[in-house]
């Protein structure tokens, strides 16, 4: 079957799941599975042959006609959409059950398909005007997912925070695509590298899809939305959503000119954003808001990779470009895996105990042990520790970085703080995780919540192992990823084809694969050593007490104090402390809550005074004809001075 | 064949050499202070004795307590595969492979966080916090300290990067490896292997629950990060690429001793530093890394 019979099949099975969704669960699911396999098998053709795929309608649609193109570029965004919707929807089949949730089930099922659909429009379509159409429908899909549970305030304001952000990137979009079509004559895309004129439009797209893809200081709506969402929402958003601006960025940053500028301006949003993004997660206590700006930091690792290519493409095509983007794309995919994952357990963990704060659980392993394992693996995962997928493309956007460093072109030694940015990153990110895995399912339950929390079901476990799956298998083969990879990376510059690796990925497989099967043979090996040799239980030490509590244990907050002290200044972290007083104190407390500092210290003061000049305006405006005279006069006056004095 | 020979022998002297350099710090230590001190092999002895015994397990612990140590273990011993020995070279040297070094200690450093965390005591997550914090400003001293290198050489495998002479950075490239090395390993002054059961400690306090073959394996291991670190820092700064193979191996195993007897010397001479200092070592450290990097940087063609 070509991939565009396929790709049609998929459409309209999901298009019959917005139709069928809201009545018959398990039929929707089997339109869902069948649209996502369908979607998965076009782009994967794509992938191993490297023929793109392409189609122009002969009617028209909204007066131009349809163009639908599927790249290398494409293509590896689709498989990322059609295994990420295609998991989650499993996973929701249980987790949005219509027995828990019977009033919003239903829509969230006819929703699911038509995001699925609007982003499957997004990576496909070839013509501007279409393009923002999909984009558009996409947005506002997501916006009624995540309000699914509407009935909770926090969660319409989670959503109009988004709406409202994703708006104003879509205004510049529509600024883009129109600057766009009015220079090139016509709403088709496709590659324009040699059109110098269109350099400027550059600014407008990076700001449209970086409010997307939550680009540091443009992603104030994502921790919210992503923390108040369902969690199959959070999943299938910060797995897919925010790469569809990615997809944006790397798309037309391929095929408009781009200056040189764009890309240092790429590459330092990234490291910034990477550091800042992992130091706001590490001093979250909601478990779902670290993972959303987690987010943040690895779409910076993702947007270091692609500055780094832009820097290539601007020197000749140095192969060092390649590489960084090489592994951004990687990424793109390993970002998808284990935070979906990640998601889909805290999913479970709040599924089970009703709470997300991190500092009312604890000891959750004993219940959900399948969980507690899958999220421990997403954690080592996205802290990009070998031997998962995490490393891998971290590895690859460093080798491009001390490539680049190495080559010694004067301008490019700045790419030297980016890589100790990056380093840095990647040590608060396992501090991060550390924290987060260990305090959620380590230790004894903090509350009674925790104590009677219990295993996620079937499908639920079932979903998360899969993409636990795919950590592993790219993590351990990474060689099998490269072509695939490099169809994508040739989608965006030919001039970089080649199918062989230019860096050793098959012997980092080697020591991947190693290192994770000594570490299984020493474990079971010390395990059973241990078991042999007599194991006891006992209470833990604790310097002789007596009378133990849970609450005596290290909380998350103190985990993260001293790392999340480093950045005060940026974190602005308050705290209502109300010490114990007297002989005998009774009780004191201490609330800590770390603000979103972008939004509340910059945005909303802007947009207050933008109000109070606006409240001052409308002043003028208050129904006496008189004044409203006045004003015209006092107008022709000025209008007949200007005339007069006009020399 | 071969490879699996070299792999057998470098393997055999990791597990066996790494526990000698703690003996040889406890004894540099006992002799400045005027006492006989342990024996050198003392660590062989405990391993030896620790295997044997049987475990307690907090009431609390997860599997993940005694698998968390192994992995550490595994991670360590294959970062120390990684490393080119010198004269007898990499087993397997690759571009890149020095950044997997790096990684893998963190992975060793991960495990180390989730088995401390695992019993619920505070004392076990006071420790894992300060192990995980400090390790950023670390791990940024260490890949600027390999970023020189690589700038230096224009190489990112370790076997190339280590075989010339350092260039005019080497002192301070040796200072703040020297500095990374201490933190890393938890010694004076940013840890006092000596006291157990104090709030001030970081990495010691991380295993105080742990006994039995899991202590033994993470004592060996914190050897063998010890015998890795103190490789890394010669061999990045002798020139024992350009030495002849016996004068190389004996410049190897001289810097290597020298080192650990100046661990020693340090650890005699030295008070251990207030906690909120330590962050400032750390960056101390970080900035020598990166003069050195800046030294690489303008020093022209390298080697």
């Amino acid at each position: 079957m070509t991939p565009g019979l396929l790709l049609l099949l998929a459409a309209l099975s999901l298009a019959s799941g917005i139709v069928t969704g809201p009545r018959l669960a398990r039929t929707w699911l089997a339109l869902v599975l069948a649209g996502a396999a369908g979607a998965l098998i076009s782009a994967w053709a794509v992938l191993e042959s490297g023929a793109p795929w392409e189609w122009r309608s002969g009617f028209h649609l909204g007066g131009e006609p349809l163009h639908l193109r599927l790249d290398g570029l494409s293509a590896l965004f689709l498989v990322l959409l059609s295994v990420i919707g295609g998991v989650s929807a499993v996973y929701a089949r249980q987790y949005w059950s219509d027995e828990r949730y019977p009033d919003s089930a239903p829509a969230g099922r006819a929703w699911w398909c038509g995001l699925m659909l609007s982003m499957g429009g997004v990576v496909l379509c070839s013509n501007g005007l279409h393009f923002l159409i999909a984009w558009e429908l996409f947005t506002l899909c997501a916006f009624f997912l995540i309000t699914l549970d509407r009935r909770r305030r926090e969660v319409r304001a989670a959503g109009w925070l988004y709406l409202a952000a994703s708006h104003a990137g879509t205004i510049c979009l529509f600024a883009f695509f129109g600057m766009l079509a009015a220079r090139t004559g016509g709403w088709d895309l496709g590659p324009m590298r040699d059109r110098a004129e269109l350099q400027p439009l550059c600014w407008l797209m990076l700001t449209g899809f970086g409010v997307k893809a939550g680009m540091f200081p443009l992603h104030i709506w994502l921790p919210s939305a992503h923390a108040n969402a369902p969690s199959h929402v959070s999943t299938i958003m910060s797995g897919v959503a925010i790469k569809m601006g990615i997809y944006g960025l790397v798309r037309f940053s391929g095929w408009l000119p781009m200056p040189e500028t764009a890309g240092w301006v790429i590459l330092v949003l990234g490291a910034i954003g990477a550091l800042f993004g992992i130091a706001f997660a590490l001093a979250q206590s909601d478990l779902k808001r670290l993972l959303a700006y987690c987010s943040v930091e690895n779409i910076g690792i993702i947007l270091i990779g692609l500055g780094t290519a832009l820097l290539g493409t601007a020197r000749d095509h140095a192969p060092w470009g390649r590489l960084a983007l090489a592994g951004a794309l990687l990424h793109v995919w390993n970002h998808g895996a284990f935070k979906s994952l990640l998601f889909l357990g805290a999913g479970s963990v709040l599924h089970a105990t009703g709470t997300r704060e991190m500092s009312r659980l604890g000891g959750l392993w004993r219940a959900m042990p399948w969980t507690a394992s899958l999220f421990g693996l997403g954690a080592v995962a996205v802290s990009g520790l070998p031997p998962l997928n995490g490393f891998v493309s971290e590895w690859l956007v460093y080798l491009g970085l001390f490539d680049a460093a190495s080559s010694r072109a004067a301008s490019v030694g700045a790419v030297m703080p980016a890589i100790v940015m990056l380093a840095m990153t990647g040590a608060l990110a396992l501090a991060c995780f550390a924290k987060a895995s260990t305090i959620v399912f380590l230790g004894a339950c903090r509350t009674q919540a925790a104590a009677q929390a219990h295993e996620c079901g079937t499908l639920m476990r079932g979903s998360m192992l899969a993409l636990a799956g795919a950590c592993l298998v790219i993590g351990l083969g990474p060689v099998l990823f490269w072509p695939p990879i490099s169809r994508a990376v040739e989608a965006w510059s030919p001039a970089w084809a080649s199918t062989v690796p230019p860096v050793p990925l098959a012997k980092l497989g080697l020591v991947q694969v190693t290192v994770a099967l000594a570490a299984c043979a020493v474990a079971s090996w010390l395990w059973r050593k241990s078991r042999a040799n007599g194991l006891r239980r006992g209470l833990t030490w604790d310097c002789g007490y007596a009378g133990p509590t849970v609450r005596m244990q290290y909380t998350g907050g103190s985990f993260a104090s001293i790392a999340a002290g480093w950045f005060a200044w940026l974190l602005q972290p308050q705290r209502v402390l109300r010490r114990p007083r007297g002989l005998l104190p009774t009780d004191a407390t201490c609330i800590e809550r770390v603000p979103e500092t972008i939004l509340e210290r910059v945005l909303t003061p802007l947009s207050q005074i933008v109000m109070r000049a606006s409240a001052a305006t409308r002043r003028l405006q208050h129904g006496r004809l008189s004044a409203y005279i006045l004003y015209v006069l006092a107008g022709l006056i000025a209008m007949s001075l200007c005339v007069v004095l006009r020399p | 064949m071969m490879t699996i020979l070299q792999i057998i022998a470098r393997l055999a002297l990791w597990l066996l050499v790494a526990p000698l350099l703690p003996g040889i710090i406890n004894k540099v230590k006992a002799w400045v202070a005027g006492r006989r001190g342990p024996p050198v092999l003392q660590l062989y002895y405990d391993l030896a004795r620790l295997w044997r015994k049987g475990v307690v397990l907090s009431t609390l612990a997860s599997p993940g307590f005694v698998i968390g140590p192994a992995v550490a273990w595994v991670a360590v011993a294959s970062a120390g595969l990684l490393l080119p020995l010198g004269p007898a070279g990499g087993l397997f040297g690759f571009r890149g492979d020095a950044l997997i070094l790096i990684y893998l200690l963190a992975l060793a450093r991960f495990c180390t966080s989730w088995a401390a965390m695992e019993t619920g005591s505070a004392f076990e997550g006071m420790g894992a916090a300060r192990e995980v914090s400090y390790a950023v400003l670390a791990e940024a001293a260490l890949i600027a300290a390999v970023l020189s290198l690589c700038i230096q050489t224009g190489s990112t495998s370790l076997v190339t990067m280590l075989s010339p002479s350092a260039s005019a950075g080497a002192v301070l490239l040796a200072a703040g490896l020297f500095t990374v090395l201490l933190a890393e390993n938890c010694r004076v002054p940013f840890d006092d292997p000596n006291t157990h059961l104090e709030l001030t400690m970081i990495h010691e306090v991380m295993v105080l629950d742990h006994s039995g073959p899991p202590l033994a394996v993470i004592l060996h291991g914190a050897a063998m990060k010890l015998m890795l670190f103190a490789l890394l820092l010669v061999e990045a700064v002798l020139p024992l690429g350009k030495l002849t193979w016996p004068t190389a191996a004996g410049a190897l195993v001289g810097g290597v001793l020298a080192s650990t007897v100046g661990i020693g010397l340090v650890e005699s001479l030295l008070a251990r530093l207030a906690f909120r200092r330590v962050p400032l070592l750390l960056t101390t450290a970080f900035l020598l890394c990166l003069f050195a990097l800046l030294i690489a940087w303008k020093g022209g063609g390298g080697a």
